[in-house]
């Protein structure tokens, strides 16, 4: 039996529905056995035992467990993660203000790791065991292997000593008025309006921070990339075409790229899961304010409704960047599209 | 003209082959002595380490700050305690760790696996489900939030680190097994009688020994890595505890000045992991195995 596109996808979709409530189950229990009563934590040490009763009661905590789940899915799915126990304001809004920092940092990784790696691999596997070769692998393994926080210092380093004026903290220079919406991606905002001073900026800011996040990324798909390109340089069908005469540039370009980025691009997809982690490296290092620094300090003030709300976020942003690989590797293998069901 | 010898001709061995072609790999040599050299260090700490009572909450504020120098070849912290005596303490954390998560996380990931890629139907259904499951879980993110929900310390930062780990080795064991488990070797065990178990233990185990020792030692250097990445962000070892990663994290407020207090243990955890790393890509050149 033989499944169209669709169905696959529908498949898919309903796999990361369950990802996403195994999370949530999860997050929920781990923030529901945590020692300490959030009503008390958003009060504070002051509050009266009447007052904390009644916290309680407007928090919900007093519903039977399940209770307390179901209503926290059913407002989660609305966007609504409770209120901040330190600040008291809304999670959803307080992460929606800091969310577009983080993407354009983790959008810009993601451009600079393809537009590094897969050259870089294409590059070690064509010229595979010359000093290229070797360069590219020892360069893959100290991005695999070396710390994010020491990259990231490492080029604050550098900065601090050989470029004077180059910014080292923070997304802009906040001097600059910065642009109004409509993305919140200041690169994007800042071409909307004109702005081409905050533009600079940004872009500026941007370099070393995605620098020190794509390194592990860079390293791990270089990797992937040189060894599948040797492996299908192998197959039959290369050796055809080689034997016909088709000229090198056209059998790597034309036939084995696309080949070789099945496995590049799954990995990819895992590799967000990392890349999501360092960013809160990269972001503390950085003094970046986005996302990830919301999560580590709600985190450390064991502020629990954003933290959840933090878990489940990065957890969406996972599973919807592998729905998109999912598409991409679709559209460039045709054998997946019409992969047998079951 | 040389002859051929026959009257010498030596068989090898597969184990020779291995060491041949291990030997003859110089990112796995390598990689092998500097992992030899973090587990001895590590071993024998109280022995190398020039100023051993620095491990704890000792203070010297007279030579707090102090650049590398030959009495202090990493320099001192902001406590004036030797940097290298706390970065080859360091190592001891960093493996205990690595001892922890793994001791527990390959035994569990790699019995998981097996179980799903030799039984197939509901057992292989609910174990690769709940793996997937989990690995669609952010890692970091995830033992940050466990870490603080326990006390962070040593103890649970394992803990939280091994609820997560096993789930790799489990799904490279589950993709192993299975194709194993298709051998005739292991439908002959069946009809001659073997239990379950025995096909299990004696015959799917043994060949999946590489594949786990490949990935255990890649997986040191990525456990390593994780580890100081959380004590970095303030969830890993307690202070006065010699960590690396909490060292970094200390130094890196005497930043761009006191650059030491930062690249001294910072390059130690560079090396451990860069060590664990090339081992283990030599290993798998050497059983030539897909991890």
């Amino acid at each position: 039996m033989q499944t169209n596109p669709a169905q696959l996808m529908l498949k898919r979709l309903v796999g990361f529905a369950g990802v996403m409530f195994v999370l949530s189950a999860m997050i929920f229990i781990l923030a529901r056995i945590v020692p300490g009563d959030p009503a008390r934590i958003a009060l504070g040490p002051s509050a009266t035992q009447q007052q904390v009763e009644e916290m309680r009661l407007e928090m919900g905590l007093d519903a039977p467990l399940w209770q307390q789940y179901a209503d926290y899915v059913w407002r989660g799915v609305q966007g609504d993660f409770g209120k901040s126990l330190i600040s008291g304001r809304q999670v959803s809004d307080e992460i929606a203000a800091l969310l577009p920092a983080t993407l354009e940092l983790v959008i810009v990784t993601v451009l600079l790791i393809i537009a590094v790696s897969i050259p870089l691999g294409v590059m070690t596997a064509r010229y595979r065991n010359s000093w290229i070769d070797n360069a590219g692998r020892f360069f893959s393994i100290v991005g695999v292997t070396m710390p994010s926080f020491l990259f990231a210092i490492l080029l604050q380093l550098i900065a601090a000593n050989f470029l004077s004026d180059w910014p080292v903290l923070g997304r802009v220079n906040y001097s600059l008025d910065l642009p109004d919406g409509p993305t919140g991606l200041l690169l994007v905002d800042s071409v909307v309006h004109g702005d081409w001073q905050v533009f600079r900026s940004a872009l500026q800011h941007l370099i070393f921070p995605s620098m020190a996040l794509a390194m592990a990324g860079i390293g791990q798909i270089t990797r992937i990339t040189r060894s599948a390109m040797i492996e299908h340089q192998r197959r039959d069908h290369v050796l055809t075409l080689k034997s016909f005469g088709v000229p090198d540039r056209v059998i790597v370009f034309r036939y084995l790229l696309k080949l070789s980025s099945i496995a590049p691009l799954t990995i990819m997809g895992l590799e967000f899961a990392s890349l999501i982690g360092n960013a809160f490296v990269v972001e503390l290092v950085f003094s970046w304010g986005g996302f990830a620094s919301y999560g580590l300090e709600s985190i450390l003030q064991k502020d629990l409704n954003a933290v959840m709300a933090v878990v489940l976020v990065s957890g969406f942003f996972f599973v919807v960047a592998n729905l998109v690989i999912d598409i991409v590797l679709m559209v460039i293998d045709p054998r997946l599209r019409f992969k047998e069901a079951n | 003209m040389s002859a051929v010898s026959n009257d010498h001709q030596t068989i090898l061995s597969a184990r020779y082959m291995a060491w041949y072609r291990f030997s003859r790999n110089p990112s796995a040599v390598i990689g092998g002595l500097m992992v030899l050299s973090v587990i001895l260090v590590a071993v024998f700490a109280p022995l190398i380490a020039p100023y051993p009572e620095d491990v704890g909450a000792t203070v010297d504020f007279r030579n707090r700050h102090m650049g590398p120098d030959a009495a202090h070849w990493m320099g001192t912290d902001k406590v004036g305690r030797d940097i290298l005596t706390r970065v080859i303490f360091g190592f001891r954390i960093s493996l205990l760790l690595v001892i922890g998560v793994l001791g527990v996380a390959v035994p569990v990931g790699t019995a998981l696996g097996m179980l799903a890629g030799y039984f197939s139907g509901m057992t292989e259904r609910i174990i690769t489900g709940f793996t997937n499951v989990m690995l669609a879980i952010p890692p970091l993110v995830m033992a940050l939030a466990i870490g603080n929900v326990l006390e962070p310390n040593l103890v649970n930062a394992m803990l939280a680190i091994t609820l997560l780990w096993w789930t790799w080795h489990a799904r490279l064991i589950y993709r192993v097994s299975k194709s194993i488990a298709t051998e005739d070797f292991v439908e002959a065990a069946r009809l001659a009688g073997a239990s379950h178990w025995h096909v299990l233990t004696r015959e799917i185990l043994p060949n999946c020994v590489s594949v786990i020792s490949v990935k255990t030692t890649l997986d040191a250097a990525f456990v390593i890595l994780f580890g100081a990445t959380l004590s970095f962000l303030g969830l890993g070892v307690k202070p006065p505890t010699p960590d690396l990663g909490s060292m970094v994290a200390d130094g890196r407020q005497f930043l761009p000045e006191m650059w030491w207090e930062v690249l001294g243990p910072g390059f130690a955890i560079f090396y451990a992991t860069l060590g664990f790393n090339l081992l283990g890509d030599g290993l798998r050149d050497m059983f030539d195995v897909e991890v």
